[in-house]
């Protein structure tokens, strides 16, 4: 009985239309996604698990932006941030003692925990304005990348840094993940786990009162919710999942640059998001896989055009259709089962 | 019965103007009082000042012996002071069900004793039969009893209801003054009710508490509000 | 001594300038709520058409107007297609207006290509006043922001429409008893400006190395400016926040580096923000 609610709330539609089964089509995401790799090789597979990743990130944000009504243009900072922590790491790998690669993870996941949380309590506690924590996050997005630019002695600068491949280990067992297929798992694992994380935190006691504060924040003050605290952790949860998130970019696309923590990356990611639907998880992570590849895809033939219809989309759907994408299915096949 | 909330020399000035100038009031516990007044006497200011929505200049606030007076919404009303605003505030894109149940949440209650308190309460505002619809399809009046519930699922001890019969058929103010007094009688809830309904308040049966520009005009019972020159004179005659 | 006396001088100009750049801004979020993302893209946009005009020997003064006309005009188009639907909703606008500005980086890298452009600048050189030097065409535009401001004052404080705005700011309910027209009033605003925002545009470009990303850099900076003076405080305000913002950046880029300076600024404005949320100018 409880199951049937909690759809409708999470999901953050109008009740009627939650009969949509959003887990047996991630089950069938995660299944196609796992088989790929037999069916296919070459190219596919090489770059699938980078565009999984931005997915990541756009969970990330949904979960910020649709679950909790805050936007943050400062996604890309955190993902860049893991990148370069995955970096550093890996290149001190011979003095660390530990895998070098799960110490960045976890350092990367905690960093942006912190400096969100941090961030977060300092702003929230005074009750300062949505509007206002969005500029906040276009302000840390550009000191990112500036950073990423101006300590170049640490980061390599304009010129970037290069990332050696992690590899996996177990006490004396050791598993390189040289081979395309080897780290597409990974990542695959690495976002099914994500994703049950996130669909477990929202449909708890914690996401229903993300749903409260999204809906009225004045009723949920006045029902005695810290809603500053719930706001902070929310934050930090998706900071932190955006920089482990970009921990395994960056060993995966052995390369990191300042471009991945700028503005323009964060606008994509929250491009992604809106056209995807900001109201679901498994639309914001397929929405960051299948418009990230397809923006890389049309880059190449006609970048500007591409970034236009973009633009215009965007608009379209913050004016027209809140619920994106995945809000036109969900209504869609409420419709026809009546 | 022991004394709930107690107000002294509460002051509230804004720029120019004093909304509330030396209030002082009291409510016992499982009580029910109303604060009439003309517009713009400062009844909403008053209730603000309470529910910890404004602070006030000077004065100060006790609940239960604690002084409250600087204590934020959410501390007070984790203590058990509720507001119910003017216009319903409930949250419109969630069921009915869902709405009690975050109330609940708010509550320190174990998890496997939510369900039964929410249909318990959607029971006592009558809405049991309305839980999966989302609120947004719900009429006016049966939105402000969904947030009446709000506040009783959320363990309120305390209630400060804005206006809480506005929008309402006159069969439905009837019935919320059932409401209010049942919850008094039955669970020794407390309420501070403003309202404009004479017959409401009448029917009520409750103390009165007048406010006229600020002050307390005059505080009894119906009868003898009624029979007050000044009242009559400022507010009731017209 | 006229060494510091230099830097205060590069202060004051960076200050007047950056005043300039956020006055935009100031009007349109300080007026009618909507935090103009878009407004990095118009200060562009005004750049650009700018150095269109003067490419086609354009007179420099008749060029900016044109820009500023421009730019007010495609401010009209946006506030009449989308925004006035959206007023009153402060993190829909802020959507809306960022789509304007992905919108419009692409049409002017379409139009214009991505090239670095150079607007010519009318005055090179500099100019002494005792020991300190001035460099002419930036002390011209200072100057200007200075009239620029205290016209506006004029118009908010002193004419019927700048009435009927201080009126709508104070209460829209009051306001349209009294017969105001809310809609048009609101256009007007935008559109003025989004004008400013077009004229800071074609008079900043000569100082700069035009690119399709260069109002970006005025984007935070501007909002930064507003919040931190004061929103709705137009001329005072939006003058205090960019002292503090600008002259800010200037003197501590003396002591470290550009990116520290602005890092340190951007810091300090989210401090401001935090525990001084309407800014520090208030009218009480």
């Amino acid at each position: 009985m409880i199951e049937a609610k909690d759809t409708g709330v999470l999901a953050g539609f109008p009740p009627r239309v939650r009969r949509v089964r959003e887990p047996v089509v991630a089950l069938w995401v995660f299944a196609i996604l796992a088989l790929l790799p037999l069916m296919s090789s070459g190219y596919v597979i090489y770059i699938l698990p980078q565009y999984m990743l931005f997915g990541v990130l756009a969970m990330s944000l949904a979960l910020l932006w649709g679950f909790c009504g805050m936007l943050s243009f400062g996604q890309a900072g955190f993902f860049a941030l893991g990148a370069y922590i995955m970096g550093l790491c890996l290149q001190h790998a011979g003095t660390l003692g530990v895998n070098a690669a799960y110490l960045a993870l976890l350092a990367s996941a905690m960093a942006g925990a912190v400096i969100a949380g941090a961030v977060g309590y300092f702003l929230f506690s005074a009750g300062v304005r949505d509007s206002y924590f969005v500029i906040v996050t276009l302000a840390l997005s550009i000191i990112a990348e500036q950073l990423a630019v101006g300590q170049s002695q640490v980061t390599g600068g304009w010129n970037g840094m290069f990332i050696p491949r992690m590899q996996l280990s177990f006490w004396d067992w050791r598993l390189p993940l040289d081979s395309d297929a080897s780290i597409y798992y990974l990542i695959v694992v690495f976002v099914a786990v994500t994703y049950s994380f996130l669909r477990w935190i929202t449909r708890a006691k914690f996401g229903k009162v993300l749903a409260g504060i999204r809906e009225n924040e004045d009723r949920i003050l006045s029902l005695g919710f810290k809603v500053h605290l719930y706001k902070t952790a929310t934050f930090a949860i998706s900071a932190g999942l955006a920089c482990a998130a970009g921990a395994l970019y960056g060993t995966h696309a052995a390369f990191v640059a300042p471009s991945l923590a700028g503005v323009l990356f964060s606008t994509e990611v929250v491009v992604w998001v809106a056209i995807a639907g900001r109201n679901s998880l498994l639309g914001a992570l397929l929405g960051g896989i299948v418009v990230s590849s397809i923006s890389n895809a049309l880059s190449a033939i006609t970048p500007q055009y591409w970034q236009l219809v973009l633009g215009v989309l965007f608009v379209v759907v913050v004016a027209f259709f809140r619920g994106g994408i995945a809000g036109a299915v969900h209504r869609f096949s409420a419709r026809r089962r009546g | 019965m022991a004394e709930l909330l107690r107000a002294e020399h509460l002051t509230k000035r804004f720029k120019g103007l004093t909304a509330n100038d030396d209030v002082g009031f009291s409510i016992l516990a499982g009580e029910v009082r109303c604060v009439i007044g003309p517009n713009g006497a400062g009844k909403t200011t008053f209730i603000s000042m309470i529910s910890g929505h404004l602070q006030p200049s000077s004065g100060h606030i006790w609940f239960r012996g604690e002084d409250i007076t600087r204590m934020s919404v959410v501390e007070r009303a984790r203590r058990g002071i509720a507001r119910k605003f003017q216009t319903p505030s409930v949250f419109n894109h969630l069921t009915v069900y869902e709405n009690v149940e975050l109330a609940v949440l708010g509550t320190s209650r174990p998890r496997h004793r939510r369900d039964a308190r929410v249909r318990e309460v959607l029971e006592l505002v009558r809405l049991s039969e309305q839980s999966d619809k989302p609120t947004a399809m719900l009429s006016h009046g049966q939105r402000q009893w969904l947030e009446v519930g709000l506040l009783i699922g959320n363990d309120a001890e305390l209630m400060l209801l804005d206006e809480p019969t506005a929008g309402m058929t006159a069969e439905e103010t009837h019935s919320t003054g059932e409401l209010v007094r049942s919850l008094a009688r039955d669970l020794r809830l407390s309420a501070i009710i403003i309202e404009h309904d004479i017959n409401f308040i009448r029917n009520l049966e409750a103390p009165i508490t007048v406010l006229h520009l600020g002050r307390v005009l005059a505080q009894g019972d119906y009868d003898e509000i009624a029979s007050d020159e000044l009242v009559r004179d400022s507010y009731l005659g017209h | 001594m006229s060494a510091a006396l230099s830097v205060v001088v590069d202060a004051t100009l960076i200050t007047l300038v950056l005043a300039l750049a956020a006055f935009g801004l100031a009007i349109i979020f300080g007026l009618v709520g909507v935090i103009n993302m878009g407004h990095g893209a118009m200060l562009t946009l005004g750049a650009y058409l700018m150095w269109a005009a003067t490419r086609m020997d354009v007179p420099f003064v008749l060029a900016a107007l044109i820009s500023a006309l421009g730019v007010g005009l495609v401010g009209l188009l946006l506030e009449h297609v989308v925004i006035r639907h959206f007023y009153g909703e402060p993190l829909e606008t802020l959507l809306l207006t960022w789509g304007f500005f992905l919108i419009t980086t692409e049409i002017i890298k379409i139009v214009f290509g991505t090239d670095l452009r150079e607007v010519v600048n009318p005055l090179p050189g500099s100019f002494d006043l005792g020991t300190i030097r001035f460099p002419a065409y930036r002390s011209l535009v200072a100057l200007f922001a200075i009239v620029l401001m205290v016209a506006a004052a004029l118009v908010f404080y002193k004419t019927r429409i700048g009435i009927r705005i201080r009126a709508l700011m104070q209460n829209s309910e009051v306001a349209s008893l009294l017969g105001l027209n809310i809609q048009l009033t609101y256009k007007i605003v935008f559109v003025s400006g989004s004008f400013m925002a077009g004229l800071a545009g074609a008079l900043i470009s000569p100082m700069l190395s035009v690119d399709p990303y260069i109002g970006n850099i005025f984007l935070v900076r501007s909002f930064f400016a507003v919040t931190v003076g004061g929103v709705g405080q137009i001329l005072g305000g939006t003058l205090a926040g960019s002292f503090l913002v600008g002259g800010m950046e200037t003197v501590f880029a003396l002591v470290s580096s550009q990116v520290v300076a602005q890092t340190i600024v951007f810091a300090f404005a989210i401090v401001i923000l935090r525990f001084r949320p309407q800014g520090v100018v208030t009218s009480r």
